[in-house]
């Protein structure tokens, strides 16, 4: 595969209305490219190992752009950057959960760049298929990651069908223990989709991570009050710490009282193509003291079903020690 | 429009990967213009004949194990047609578990059926031979228990069903399984032509999938429709149909 400082020939579309965008990307079906940061577009396109007829910048709509408090908690525009949610203070105060979570997210360059829906909506990262070859995922008819030779380190330890490539996101993980809804347009209208099953996996669909279709633009994400306050925790755990991708992360928000935890929502990323919530775990801590002796009490019961490959079987103690760091509530 | 289609393999040598799903919709709309052509025909043109009477003294057409293997086959069939072609037509489910149980469900019957078929029953009925061949040019020849439609739609299906369930046995070692894990594949060429005889098999199967449906439902056929769900057929129903010298029936 060679890449290229050049981008290859295509047309450039600038909507400033969000109907306007949902026109052209609806005309254009398959063929056009929506881009916010570019952050993962530019690569793709630039390496030549992915096509569009025309990119549809999105940039220009001011309407997907901003934080504002609603009836319900918050609104965030897709357009947001990643730098925006860490600085943003409702954000830093009520669910600064996200805020560590973009926080982590690569480096302050492209955290700059970067959006909120961009980073939700990447592509995986499995270098066999970024690098062009002709995967499950890019339509072929095998996975190069998922053989006895393949390097799968950074690969799914759980619900991999055919492709074992994981969610690259750390927002998306912190989204969904956030409860948070998913704001959909299309060219019928808007719909709400809870950013839980917004993720899906390769059994569903394999060429896609999300439920996003041609002539879908995410435009807004709304993060309800149920959460806000909560107790938060957040760790990503990579070879590098900045400018990588999670081995494993974890997004915990919580309901403690008088140091017991009333209920929780439990999220780890990276172990399988979407958000994993951890019921189990969940369930296992309900009514229990948030202490080093519940923590130690949960064993492996995070990674208890895990399939994992020849290369990635340190991602089950790697998150079950996140979990017990989440639940104790300490590093 | 593309027949087959292609991708470069890991070493940038273009290599098979299955047929194109193009031709899906060129079997779907095909089907369905000749099916509705027959319908008008039968409609307008065909000549009216009175049906027999259901009533009166009943035959044995089926027994209730073959009755039950059909409707699985019949299930298992559709239930691979549609998960097979889900992903392509962009429904999203969970579809691949779904489809290779189904696939192992057909294998299984199929198996059962030969054995019983060549052991147990009377193959001869449903093997075609020259005779067969002037039915439907001549309406004084009447079948026996098997008409030449019937005996050339089992064959059609036979030879279909068989070569789904042969590639999609291949197929199947490719993936993760409960009983092995995937294992590496040598030649990407190779499993592409497995995908492209699977596919063109598949596409195969829709096509004669909605003809043997088409036909049981129309109203001069429905009366063997009923014969596989409750096993007979009346005597005038057979006598009307159906050569008695040729078919011994109980």
């Amino acid at each position: 595969m060679s890449s290229h400082d050049n981008m290859p020939e295509m047309s450039l579309y600038q909507p400033v209305q969000v109907e306007d965008a949902i026109g052209i990307a609806t005309e254009l079906a398959g063929r056009g490219w929506l881009v916010g940061g570019g952050q993962d577009t530019y690569g793709w396109l630039k390496d030549r190992a992915k096509t569009a007829d025309a990119l549809i910048d999105l940039k220009g709509i001011e309407s997907m752009r901003g934080i504002k408090e609603t009836a319900d908690g918050i609104e965030i525009g897709a357009l947001v950057t990643l730098t925006e949610i860490t600085r943003d203070p409702i954000i830093k105060e009520r669910y600064s959960l996200l805020a560590q979570a973009a926080g982590r997210v690569a480096s302050p360059q492209i955290r700059n760049v970067g959006t909120l829906a961009g980073n939700v909506s990447q592509d995986v990262r499995c270098w066999y298929y970024r690098r062009g070859l002709n995967c499950y995922r890019a339509g072929g008819n095998l996975c190069y990651a998922d053989t006895p030779e393949g390097m799968n380190r950074e690969h799914a330890i759980f619900n991999a069908s055919r492709c074992v490539a994981v969610t690259p996101s750390d927002t998306g993980p912190a989204l969904v223990a956030l409860e948070a809804q998913m704001v959909i347009q299309n060219a019928s209208g808007q719909r709400v989709v809870p950013a839980e099953d917004f993720f899906i996996g390769p059994n569903l669909d394999i060429r896609h991570t999300t439920i996003l279709r041609p002539g879908d633009i995410l435009t807004a994400v709304r993060i309800p009050a149920k959460w806000a306050n909560a107790t938060f925790y957040f760790e990503k755990v990579a070879d590098r710490n900045a400018w990588d991708f999670a081995l494993v992360s974890i997004s915990a928000a919580m309901r403690v009282n008088n140091g017991v935890i009333e209920d929780s929502r439990i999220m780890v990323g990276a172990v399988q193509a979407t958000p994993r919530r951890l019921t189990s775990v969940e369930q296992a801590i309900r009514g229990k003291p948030r202490n080093e002796s519940t923590a130690n009490s949960l064993g492996n019961l995070a990674s208890s079903d895990a399939n994992p490959l020849n290369y990635n079987h340190f991602k089950m103690p790697l998150m079950d020690n996140l979990v017990k760091r989440a639940v104790r509530g300490q590093a | 429009m593309d027949i087959i289609r292609y991708r470069n393999n890991v070493w940038g040598e273009e290599v098979i990967l299955g047929v194109s799903w193009d031709l899906l919709w060129v079997v779907a709309v095909t089907a369905f213009l000749l099916l509705a052509a027959h319908a008008i025909f039968m409609a307008a043109l065909a000549k009216k004949k009175a049906k027999p009477s259901s009533e009166g003294k009943r035959v044995n057409r089926h027994d209730a194990i073959d009755r039950a293997f059909h409707w699985i086959m019949a299930g298992s069939v559709l239930t691979l047609i549609f998960t097979g072609i889900s992903p392509i037509v962009g429904i999203r489910i969970s579809w691949l578990n779904i489809h290779w149980i189904a696939g192992l469900i057909l294998t299984f019957v199929v198996i059962f059926h030969t054995i019983r078929a060549l052991f147990w029953q009377d193959f001869k009925s449903m093997l075609l031979g020259p005779n067969d061949f002037k039915e439907p040019f001549d309406e004084s020849v009447k079948p026996g228990k098997y008409s030449f439609e019937q005996k050339g739609m089992h064959w059609a299906m036979t030879v279909l069903v068989i070569a789904v369930i042969a590639t999609g046995l291949t197929l199947f070692t490719h993936i993760d399984s409960p009983w092995w894990e995937r294992p590496s594949v040598d030649n990407e060429g190779t499993l592409g032509i497995f995908f492209l005889l699977h596919g063109t098999a598949t596409l195969a199967l829709i096509a004669f999938t909605a003809i043997h449906i088409y036909f049981a439902l129309r109203p001069e056929k429905r009366f063997y429709t009923r014969s596989m769900v409750t096993g007979w057929i009346s005597e005038a129903e057979m006598k009307e149909n159906h050569d008695p010298s040729k078919w011994k029936a109980e």
